[in-house]
């Protein structure tokens, strides 16, 4: 009898220890959102939460609109997961205005949210990871001006009016404008991060002005149309710059059709995200917020941007918190 | 010139105006662009907005066709999005433009022959059937692309985005010989004319023996056919494929049908009235640009442009009577 109780308290303590330990530090679930399935950067963003959670043996469970940046899809996602209730969330806003109110919803229903890729307004989120717009853009844009040695005239291709990330990236280009006198704006034209914008507002500028030394564009799509543009009215001494660093602006960078990218890497921010959120809920310490240090890609230092998602290894969390 | 007058009269508001007047507002917009800069009254802008708008108008050309005939069709930017996807795809493994010419020409026609089938053999109404031929083209586009973008053609291919052709870009040919067609096809063709008749009213064109099932299959297989082509040019223009390439042109494309005056209920319009809708759309957002106008705007003012359109067509077909 006696041997009969202490199998069964054992089987028991071990059913209970295999249990907490599913809950606590294996097998949870995470929701990710990212914003398209168009923009190249976002695969990035997928490929590292898929990579992190797989170290840290949890499922993903991903979240896309159909249509691209679809506020409505992105709603209605959003309430998914309210009744799904995944162990850990991981949000880039649409439209933050829009969103924050579930978003806190949700918090307040007990589901943890890590903010990711771009600000989404004041909640207790467990942290924000992602990098800093306006510091990416105000070293781009003084990479283009040390460039050209102080002096030229440029052009902006900017993002959309109004985003979080397109506003400070365009803060960024201004600040670093006021500190070279003799780069002259020609003008600042929204190409709303696409291919083809950015290649018709870039034509109308070359019909407008005879004489562009440097662009500054918001992000890869659209700095790559201008660079089609460029090449199409023979202005090839016009150098362009951009902020992401796609795998396709990095060849371009390596073929020199592109002067350089101030990183913006989605891969990099799914992994550390998603490693923060699951050590958060796993209990342990996890910083409030983590600004991942973009470099700037250049023909010098290109490879490492060209290694496909699936053949990268996830940084750490910790690699980053000295910096912080 | 005098618009292209439908055979058979309509009592819906969108009677073409004449060409005139439509021309009357691109001289307009041209002389106040020229007065803010003199960069704007130059041949090269011109070629260059003509470039702009000979995208627009090819995905707007097939369109014109099927409205005229009475249908509608919103899977021509799903459609474009394919197409181009698949062909880019074929070029960069097989190093041939011709075999990526064939693919995005035959997955276009073949996509609109499958929305004529749903709308003539499971009476699926045209709206609904293109609608859902949207998401089905959009869809495999995606799981084909995976979020990648393909790029890097070969020059020959490129050309015929970013080439030029006697000093002219070669868009912009392509714009003119699609116009040519469309026009020889519609006004000197009897099958053209009983488009027109066709849109104008089914049952009435189906008593006097025109055969609507066939013709729709071909309306629809020429709006496939043109998104196809379209999106070898804007593949060849942007050298990548991206798949959300076609999704953002589905409007833009119905504007230029509207503004330049086809009836979206049928049976009336012409496709320089498009020629002339796509310019103007091109020149609204060339002047927004000059005027350093936030792109928060555009659609507004397009807006604006389209209603404006409306009422200018309403307001003549009761000068006309109608």
């Amino acid at each position: 009898m006696r041997n009969k109780i202490t199998v069964t308290l054992t089987v028991a303590a071990l059913a209970w220890l295999g249990s907490s330990h599913s809950t606590l530090a294996d097998g949870e679930i995470v929701a990710a959102f990212t914003k398209n399935q168009v923009d190249p950067h976002f695969e990035g963003v997928r490929a590292g939460v898929e990579q992190m959670a797989k170290k840290m043996h949890a499922t993903v469970r991903q979240y896309v609109p159909t249509k691209p940046n679809n506020i409505t899809e992105g709603m209605s996602q959003l309430e998914d997961v309210g009744v799904t209730k995944p162990a850990v969330i991981l949000f880039m806003p649409i439209d933050p205005k829009a969103q924050l109110p579930t978003i806190k919803r949700l918090i307040e229903g007990g589901t943890p949210i890590v903010n990711y890729n771009d600000k989404a307004g004041d909640a207790p989120y467990l942290s924000f990871v992602g990098e800093d717009d306006y510091k990416l853009a105000y070293d781009i844009a003084k990479t283009l001006f040390e460039h050209l040695g102080g002096k030229g005239n440029v052009v902006i291709l900017e993002g959309v009016k109004g985003s979080n990330t397109g506003d400070e990236r365009k803060r960024g280009f201004d600040a670093a404008l006021k500190e070279y006198p003799n780069i002259k704006l020609l003008a600042s034209q929204p190409a709303n991060f696409q291919r083809l914008l950015g290649l018709q507002v870039m034509e109308n500028f070359i019909q407008q002005f005879s004489d562009i030394d440097g662009v500054l564009s918001a992000a890869d799509a659209s700095a790559l149309g201008a660079a089609e543009a460029l090449k199409s009215a023979g202005r090839t001494k016009t150098a362009v710059v951009s902020i992401n660093g796609v795998p396709e602006a990095v060849e371009a960078v390596k073929e020199g059709s592109l002067l350089a990218i101030a990183e913006f890497n989605g891969f990099k921010i799914g992994c550390v995200a998603t490693e923060i959120g699951l050590r958060a809920i796993r209990g342990e310490k996890t910083p409030k917020r983590l600004l991942i240090p973009g470099a700037i890609i250049t023909k010098a230092n290109f490879a490492e941007w060209l290694v496909p998602y699936d053949k990268r290894t996830c940084p750490t969390a910790e690699s980053y918190a000295a910096g912080q | 010139m005098t618009t292209l007058q439908a055979p058979v009269s309509t009592a819906l508001p969108a009677v073409p105006v004449p060409m005139l007047v439509r021309l009357a507002i691109i001289v307009v917009i041209c002389v106040a662009l020229s007065l803010i800069s003199p960069a704007f009254a130059t041949i090269d802008n011109a070629l260059n907005l003509l470039r702009q708008a000979s995208l627009l108008f090819l995905v707007a050309s097939g369109l014109t066709l099927v409205i005229i005939g009475g249908g509608l069709d919103l899977s021509i930017g799903a459609n474009l999005t394919l197409c181009a996807c698949l062909s880019a795809s074929v070029i960069k493994l097989t190093g041939q433009p011709v075999a990526g010419v064939a693919v995005a020409l035959g997955c276009g026609t073949l996509v609109g022959l499958t929305n004529g089938l749903l709308i003539n053999r499971l009476k699926i109404p045209a709206f609904l059937a293109t609608f859902g031929m949207l998401w089905v083209a959009q869809g495999i586009a995606y799981w084909f692309m995976a979020g990648q973008v393909i790029y890097g053609f070969p020059a020959a291919f490129r050309f015929f985005g970013g080439g030029f052709w006697l000093g002219v870009p070669v868009p912009i040919w392509v714009m003119l010989a699609v116009g040519a067609g469309c026009l020889i096809f519609l006004t000197r063709t009897t099958i053209g004319r009983e488009v027109y008749v066709m849109g104008a009213n089914e049952a009435a064109a189906s008593l006097s023996g025109i055969p609507i099932a066939r013709r729709r299959m071909l309306l629809y297989a020429l709006s496939g056919f043109a998104a196809g082509l379209a999106a070898l040019i804007y593949v060849a223009r942007l050298n990548a494929a991206e798949p959300g390439i076609g999704e953002p042109l589905l409007l833009p494309a119905i504007a230029a049908v509207l503004v330049g005056g086809t009836s979206l209920f049928g049976g009336s319009g012409s496709i320089l009235g498009t020629l002339s809708g796509a310019v103007i759309l091109t020149l609204i957002v060339a002047a927004l640009n000059l005027l350093n106008v936030g792109s928060a705007w555009h659609p507004f003012v397009t807006g604006a442009v389209i209603l404006l359109a409306m009422l200018t067509d309403a307001f003549a077909a009761r000068r006309a009577g109608h």
